[in-house]
């Protein structure tokens, strides 16, 4: 099963665990497959989001024009002077929600 | 019942939460920052493409002015040419109707058959929608095969700017993939996908008794779908079963027909007739109906 997008919190948040147990439910590729997309959706707007929240109207505009080009870099400067602990901020959120629906499936 | 079933029970159930969670967070996510949304996705559709790829998340972000401009250029131009069959429909639709009787239909078809060249009718092989006459309503892009993305629907500037704005549903189509993997990926394929309908299959008279039958029926199934205000007019095959009774609408369109119909911005609904298209031989192509089409079907 493969993972659609790499985006720029892709390397600090963890949804293997998620993954092991759609893997291991008796399903088609598809549906598996389906079920992955699904998850990675959830994620994305749920630290969009928090990380939005967390910011002035300006460097919301900063992030999202960062964010439309794939500018990782940019992204992580912006963040890292804006906004205290974003990284443990964003490895939290994708945490509890990952959690949230682990308890979905089993 | 056994393991099987026990699990396809569990993914129903999961996915449907898991979609209804999804759009809970996207609407939430624009109610909370949509002036910041609005703002940089103008900037960017000013800007370079590359800009859009903020389109490659899993939903649609904002999409104005340039969007309204062109469609509003393309609309026109085609309004003018379709003045005839809007009267000649006019003619046979009262104002207040909420569907057609037998004879509305059998007038209809008559007249959507003279003036498009082809045979198009109310019911074929015995089979008939719960209507063919109700509201339309706008449907997000569909996955065609696994590890389809959003971006990758559009095949230039233009359908980056005018399609990939209204996002990609989070579910298949009622039929699933268009295509079991990339590679097996036609431009018929393609071409479903971006003419799709959904319609209330599950509610065509005799569904329930024949399952079976009318979903292979249905599936891939060529309509005309008419704007009857106007006479924008799009071929399109049924590639998803929908939208539920409750919402009131009777029909559903890709971005793309939207946009061919005139329902591609505003409040992204109208009324339509839909009919069947009788193309045993595949002739009739899909897309929009832009000038009168005379296909000899032999």
């Amino acid at each position: 099963m493969k993972q659609n997008k790499k985006h720029f919190y892709s390397h600090i948040i963890e949804i293997e665990s998620l993954s092991i147990k759609i893997e291991s439910l008796n399903l088609s590729e598809e549906k598996k497959d389906h079920l992955i997309k699904l998850v990675e959706h959830n994620v994305h707007y749920e630290i969009i989001d928090s990380i939005l929240s967390e910011l002035k109207t300006e460097d919301k505009k900063t992030f999202l024009t960062h964010l439309a080009q794939d500018s990782h870099d940019k992204i992580w400067d912006l963040l890292k002077n804006k906004v205290d602990n974003v990284e443990n901020k964003i490895k939290e959120k994708a945490k509890s929600l990952i959690e949230e629906l682990e308890k979905d499936i089993t | 019942m056994n393991e099987d079933e026990l699990e396809n029970n569990k993914y129903r159930k999961v996915s449907t939460k898991w979609i209804e969670r999804h759009k809970k967070l996207q609407n939430r996510l624009f109610d909370k920052h949509r002036d910041a949304i609005d703002l940089v996705s103008k900037k960017l559709l000013a800007g370079s493409v590359s800009g859009l790829m903020l389109l490659t998340a899993p939903a649609p972000l904002a999409i104005s002015a340039p969007l309204d401009l062109i469609s509003i250029e393309q609309v026109t131009k085609q309004f003018a040419k379709n003045t005839s069959i809007v009267s000649q429909l006019g003619s046979i639709l009262s104002d207040n109707a909420t569907s057609l009787d037998f004879l509305q239909e059998q007038e209809a078809s008559k007249v959507l058959s003279n003036y498009y060249g082809f045979k198009v009718l109310s019911e074929l092989n015995g089979i008939r929608l719960n209507t063919t006459y109700g509201l339309i309503g706008g449907e997000q892009h569909l996955y065609r095969y696994p590890g389809d993305t959003l971006i990758s629907h559009a095949d230039n500037k233009t359908d980056t700017i005018m399609y990939i704005g209204s996002g990609i549903a989070p579910g298949l189509g009622a039929w699933g993939y268009f295509a079991p993997s990339k590679n097996q990926f036609t431009e018929e394929d393609e071409v479903r996908e971006k003419y799709y309908i959904a319609a209330q299959t599950f509610l065509a008279p005799g569904f329930n008794q024949n399952v079976v039958k009318y979903r292979d029926f249905f599936k891939f199934r060529k309509m005309l779908v008419v704007n009857p205000n106007t006479g924008q007019s799009v071929v399109a095959v049924i590639g998803d079963a929908g939208p539920a009774l409750w919402t009131g609408k009777n029909f559903g369109g890709s971005p793309e027909v939207m946009h061919f119909l005139g329902y591609g911005k505003g409040p992204r609904k109208g009324p339509v007739l839909c009919f069947f298209i009788d193309d045993p031989e595949n002739k009739v192509p899909l897309g929009p109906v832009k000038d009168i089409i005379k296909i000899q079907i032999t």
